[in-house]
């Protein structure tokens, strides 16, 4: 069990950085070889000015009309997305772990303001999937994965939760923590989590195809 | 009616809670983390003597109790009279660069490892009742 546990909290911590790093420059490499092969006109119309103007926009909570016409969603959206990096990055436990391999450390979050945003990001979670399956226009376009790639993301926070709480089979569901928490960070460059690192070139995709070419604002 | 049902329900919960928590509260021999500032966990489970007599580390103290001149460690001295925190500071200092959380956590958790046997995970030291 020690050696299993020194290699899930040791070793394979670095694995799955490098698969997730790797993936992300082999994936970004793989659309930018495509859009030079194929639609290489697209740069005729590229703009920084636009590319920006979108980003900020759709950075900016509340501001493209589409986000006020369905607060609820958005606002749950937006803290969600904020928390799924605060959270990891800035738990106490996972700031202590680095110092110890790496002799570094920054500002941690108490553990039980953690505790309280952890419940957030799992009843977030909970909302999404309930919006699809009760709002008839987000069921039509929902597939069993979504809920597949909905619970993988849960399962760090929730594995988490309760072997922080320490309520049952603490080892157990620590070891579960560590590898759902991997499993997801190797995932996301090949999966739909990869929308975290498209975002930005579809707005700028969009924003100077509005600027440019429409001449309309994108949000 | 009903909602003096529902207060009467929600104190019994709370003073059987507290009761159980209460009734509960079982004398571990922990080591003291009031040198922290605000602790944000429980106090690491350790018994000092049955721990070493069990580990077979009775022989020889300074494997924790070590003492350091101008950053060399000196062996076979020991330093049993002096807490951790005395030379180990909760930030590195120039004099010190192991901060004093590492400290307790380098000297339990490696031997842990080293052994196979001992808690090497967070809640098996820092256990919540
Ligand atoms: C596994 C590590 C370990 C070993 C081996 C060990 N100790 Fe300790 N000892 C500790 C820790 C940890 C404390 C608590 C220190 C603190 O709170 O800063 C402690 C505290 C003490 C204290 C109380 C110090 C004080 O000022 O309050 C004494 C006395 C002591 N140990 C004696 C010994 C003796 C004698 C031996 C050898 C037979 C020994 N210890 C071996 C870890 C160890
Ligand atoms: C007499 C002062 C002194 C006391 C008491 C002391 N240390 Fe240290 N310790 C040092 C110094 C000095 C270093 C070296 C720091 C450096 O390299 O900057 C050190 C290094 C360490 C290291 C890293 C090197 C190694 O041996 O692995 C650990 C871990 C450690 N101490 C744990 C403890 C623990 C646990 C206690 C209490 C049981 C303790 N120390 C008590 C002075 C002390
Ligand atoms: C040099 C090796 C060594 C060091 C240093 C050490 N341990 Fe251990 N520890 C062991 C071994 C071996 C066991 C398993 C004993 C057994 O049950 O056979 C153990 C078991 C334990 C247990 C399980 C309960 C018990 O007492 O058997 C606790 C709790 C524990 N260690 C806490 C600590 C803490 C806290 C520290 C740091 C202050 C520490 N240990 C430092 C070797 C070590
Ligand atoms: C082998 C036992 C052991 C393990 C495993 C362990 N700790 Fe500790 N920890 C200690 C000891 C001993 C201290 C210092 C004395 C105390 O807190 O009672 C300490 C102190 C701390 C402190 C500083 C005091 C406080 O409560 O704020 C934090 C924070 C902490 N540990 C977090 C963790 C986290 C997070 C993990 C898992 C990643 C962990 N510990 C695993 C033994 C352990």
């Amino acid at each position: 069990m020690h050696a299993f546990i020194n290699f899930i909290m040791g070793p394979m911590v670095w694995i799955s950085f490098l698969i997730f790093f790797l993936g992300v420059i082999f994936r970004l490499y793989k659309m930018f070889r495509l859009v030079n092969k194929t639609e290489n006109f697209i740069y005729s119309y590229m703009s920084w000015k636009y590319s920006l103007r979108s980003i900020f926009a759709w950075l900016t909570p509340f501001l493209p009309v589409s986000t006020r016409k369905r607060p609820v969603f958005w606002g749950v959206s937006y803290v969600f997305h904020v928390l799924l990096f605060l959270l990891p990055i800035f738990l106490l436990s996972h700031v202590v772990l680095f110092e110890e391999s790496m002799q570094w450390s920054w500002f941690s979050l108490s553990d039980s303001v953690a505790d309280i945003l952890t419940i957030f990001v799992i009843l977030a979670l909970i909302f999404f999937a309930i919006r699809r399956i009760t709002i008839p226009e987000v069921k039509f376009l929902t597939r069993m994965s979504d809920f597949l790639f909905i619970l993988i993301a849960a399962l760090p926070f929730i594995t988490g939760f309760l072997a922080y709480h320490q309520f049952f089979a603490y080892q157990y569901l620590l070891i579960a923590h560590v590898i759902s928490g991997e499993l997801m960070l190797i995932l996301i460059p090949f999966t739909r989590f990869f929308h975290m690192f498209m975002a930005p070139f579809t707005r700028a995709y969009m924003g100077s195809e509005f600027g440019n070419v429409r001449h309309a604002k994108d949000w | 009616m009903k909602l003096k049902k529902c207060i009467y329900i929600v104190i019994t919960i709370l003073f059987v809670t507290a009761f159980y928590t209460y009734s509960q509260e079982d004398s571990h021999p922990t080591i003291d983390n009031t040198v922290f500032e605000n602790p944000q966990r429980t106090q690491a489970l350790f018994d000092h003597d049955s721990h070493n007599e069990k580990a077979e580390l009775e022989d020889d103290c300074s494997i924790c109790h070590h003492v350091y001149e101008n950053k060399k460690l000196i062996k076979d001295e020991s330093s049993e009279d002096s807490l951790c925190s005395e030379c180990h500071f909760l930030k590195a200092t120039p004099e010190n660069s192991v901060p004093l959380r590492m400290a307790f956590h380098n000297r339990c958790k490696e031997c842990h490892f080293e052994s196979n046997k001992g808690p090497v995970l967070c809640g098996e030291c820092h256990i919540r009742k």
